[in-house]
């Protein structure tokens, strides 16, 4: 008996502290902003989208390999030899065109993991939180500043100077075969003067013969080199992500 | 108001005699229900509706009304044709005709029958009925689930209300709720108190808290709310319907939420009767003090309801079997020896 | 024909169709809730009758807590809620011999006995005058009836004990 009135005393002092509580609630202020009308303040470090000042960007992808979810897509170009870029605010030198830099916000999880490893602190989360599209694609923010006659005109270039470097390349490697034989050339010839000179036909056409593999060899070399150049800048330019939003995630 | 009545011929008479509780219901859910959001969203610190009419989304409910109308009446392929689109007007049909019992104001009262409460208390039984018609027609487990719980429910919270309310009638010696309020008109008791019968009797005052606690688990509401619990029943027998059918439903539970409270509000403080004895007395302000003690009642209702849990279906029997029903017996026998001493 | 005589019928029908349901209905459950509308029906010829303290009781009693607890027992019981019944009628010829004297007794009794019409007359205060007769006339037996049910109380929770008991050990 006394312990069911204590246990009664119990419950109904609990309600009443709960209502108590309840009660002061329910006078006391509410912490609801009505949204369109009053906008919260963010905090400095919020994260909201992300914004790549493209001005700073150099092109390294360090903030593509850092993601998580391969949401940031970029594809760089190095610059030929006429131009020059420049240098970022922060003073690394500019090597590289950006052909491409996607960022896809519908698969960005704001982790906030592609910001810190910027050399150049370019890329960020700004405070604009509103930006919901009706349509997913939308939501691929592009920031490189070319336009496509621009990226296909600095491609070509690219290309074109690729080629060059490897014409110059395949050049040099045939001057020095031909140095080289001509040089076996000289040595065979003295060693034919040396010796006695009824026997020289012999070596000399032997010299000849080592040229000859020499010199298909270095081609050969220069083959393999063009090859190994050629699809680097040509395979790219075909992508145009403004129609295919599917590319992105491919 | 009943002596205009009386003078006009009788079918329109009762026709306007009949609209009166009935206005007095829609207009009190509409508010209600948005009231009980605004309630739910302040003790959140939030805010409830805004939106809708302009200061404080008063018109939500409306809106929602208007809505509710729009919807198409999804009737289930397996369910009981018949008795799933009957269950709902006869919920509400049970808590409208109670009304008439209720004295609105010293003017006005539906109906003057001897066995005022009496006659409440059996028409309400009907509800249950009504619960286990929709639950079972639906065709669902949930809702049959919800219909089984509230059949316990109800039929055992009926004896602890009966047990308090023959309490208030074995004081005031009398089934009709206007004698009973007629009876606690003035002001003397201790000198200044108002005569309301929880102040006439120490055993009404323990006889008013079971009574609460009991048309608490009637109407359904948390801490009893287990017929229709929203997180485990997926709102119970309520689960199938749709558009007014469910509005219906609603109407009928919130009506039977200001039913009760107004019987609490007639049976222990006074009805009608103003507290400050003469002053702003009289039919309307009547009418005023009455909808205002018995909306105090259902504001109390919904801040329980937003502050307590729900109880387990074998806490909800043991409360009633074990605590209320022999309690209120026992009340019962010591109200009626306090009557008899004193 | 005045207003009561409309109500009268309109119930009388109600209460007579609702109970046709009931026994000819094969689901179950359906049986019941046309029952609710029999013990309605009944209930509003009480009222016709004046006498309301029956008419409530009758909704208290029967509908509030008799038939609720039947559609309990139902629910409860019956492998699946929608039992058909069987419709074939068994044992027809003791049935119809049964019915076919039923119904020569009640059209005797029915046109020979004398019916004596009285105007009900109009009361106010059944309340007071049950309770008066119930203390007074009828003591004895609203005393056994009490004890009757005290009895039925004990049993079920001496039932329901026991089985708690043997359930918990
Ligand atoms: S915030 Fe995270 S998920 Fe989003 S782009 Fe940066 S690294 Fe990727
Ligand atoms: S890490 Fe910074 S600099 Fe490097 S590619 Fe990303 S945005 Fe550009």
């Amino acid at each position: 008996m006394v312990q069911a009135v204590k246990n009664s005393w119990a419950t109904f002092k609990s309600i009443f502290t709960g209502m108590g509580i309840t009660g002061r609630h329910l006078v006391g202020p509410t912490v609801t902003l009505q949204y369109p009308e009053e906008r919260a303040t963010l905090p400095k470090n919020a994260r909201a989208r992300l914004f790549v000042n493209m001005d700073d960007c150099i092109g390294c992808t360090l903030c593509a390999k850092a993601c998580p979810v391969n949401c940031i897509d970029i594809e760089t170009v190095p610059t030929t030899a006429d131009v020059d870029l420049g240098k970022t605010s922060t003073g690394n030198p500019k090597r590289f065109w950006l052909t491409r830099f996607n960022i896809d916000m519908a698969k960005c999880m704001y982790c906030d993991l592609c910001v810190h490893p910027c050399p150049t602190n370019c890329i960020y989360m700004e405070q604009e939180y509103e930006y919901s599209e009706y349509d997913r694609s939308n939501l691929l923010y592009k920031f490189s500043q070319l336009s496509p006659v621009e990226v296909d005109d600095v491609k070509a270039k690219a290309e074109a100077e690729a080629i060059q470097k490897q014409k110059e390349k395949e050049e040099k490697a045939r001057q020095k075969a031909e140095e080289a034989r001509l040089k076996k050339e000289q040595e065979a010839a003295e060693k034919a003067r040396a010796a006695d000179d009824g026997t020289g036909a012999v070596p000399a056409a032997d010299a000849a013969k080592a040229a000859g593999t020499a010199a298909p060899d270095a081609a050969d070399a220069a083959r393999v080199a063009g090859t190994a150049a050629k699809p680097a800048p040509g395979s790219p330019s075909k992508q145009d992500d403004t129609q295919n939003p599917s590319k992105g995630e491919a | 108001m009943n002596e205009t009545l009386s003078s006009m011929p009788f079918l329109p008479a009762l026709l306007l005699h009949a609209a009166i509780p009935l206005t007095i219901i829609l207009v009190y859910a509409l508010v209600a229900i948005w009231a009980e959001r605004k309630v739910a969203g302040f003790i959140q610190d939030r805010l409830g509706p805004m939106r809708v009419g302009g200061w404080h989304g008063w018109a939500q409910s409306i809106a929602d009304l208007l809505k509710l109308i729009q919807k198409e009446d999804i009737i289930p392929a397996d369910a009981s044709r018949f008795w799933f689109k009957f269950a709902p007007f006869m919920m509400f049909a049970a808590s409208y005709a109670a009304f008439a019992v209720i004295p609105f104001s010293s003017g006005y009262i539906g109906s003057m029958v001897n066995i005022g409460v009496f006659y409440l208390l059996a028409v309400t039984s009907v509800l249950t009925l009504s619960v286990i018609m929709g639950g079972w027609a639906s065709n669902n487990k949930w809702s049959l689930l919800g219909a089984m719980r509230s059949a316990a429910q109800m039929v055992s919270y009926e004896v602890p209300t009966i047990a308090t309310v023959l309490t208030v009638v074995l004081v005031a010696g009398s089934l009709n709720l206007m004698e009973i309020t007629e009876l606690q008109s003035g002001n003397d008791t201790l000198g200044f108190l108002p005569n309301w019968l929880i102040f006439q009797n120490p055993f009404l005052i323990t006889a008013f808290i079971m009574f609460f606690i009991s048309i608490l688990a009637e109407s359904h509401r948390v801490p009893f709310d287990l017929p229709e619990s929203e997180s485990e029943l997926v709102a119970g027998y309520q689960t199938e319907y749709s558009g007014m059918r469910w509005a219906m439903f609603m109407l009928a539970e919130y009506a039977d939420m200001l039913l009760l409270s107004l019987l609490g509000a007639t049976l222990f403080f006074g009805g009608w009767n103003s507290p400050f004895g003469d002053f702003l007395a009289g039919p309307f302000w009547g009418f005023f003090w009455f909808m205002l003690k018995g909306l105090v009642l259902v504001f109390v209702m919904m801040w329980i309801r937003w502050t307590l849990p729900r109880y387990r279906v074998d806490q909800l029997m043991a409360i009633c079997w074990n605590i209320l029903i022999p309690l209120s017996f026992v009340n019962l026998v010591l109200a009626a020896l306090w009557e008899m001493i004193f | 024909m005045d207003l009561a005589a409309i109500l009268f019928y309109v119930f009388a029908l109600v209460t007579i169709g609702s109970a046709a349901v009931v026994v000819f209905s094969r689901n179950i459950v359906h049986a019941a809730f046309s029952l609710m509308f029999t013990l309605m029906g009944v209930a509003a010829l009480y009222v016709l009758l004046y006498a309301d303290f029956l008419a409530a009781t009758q909704l208290l009693v029967y509908v509030g807590g008799i038939l609720i607890l039947i559609l309990f027992g139902v629910m409860l019981t019956s492998q699946g809620y929608t039992l058909n019944f069987r419709e074939a009628t068994v044992n027809v010829v003791p049935a119809g011999l049964l019915s076919v004297a039923a119904a020569i007794l009640l059209i005797y009794a029915f046109s020979t006995g004398g019916w004596v019409i009285t105007e009900v007359d109009e009361r106010t205060d059944t309340v007071y005058d049950l309770g008066m007769m119930l203390m007074t006339d009828y003591l004895l037996v609203f005393i056994v009836a009490g004890v009757l049910l005290l009895v039925a109380i004990i049993g079920a929770i001496v039932m329901s004990t026991r089985l708690s008991v043997n359930t918990e050990d």
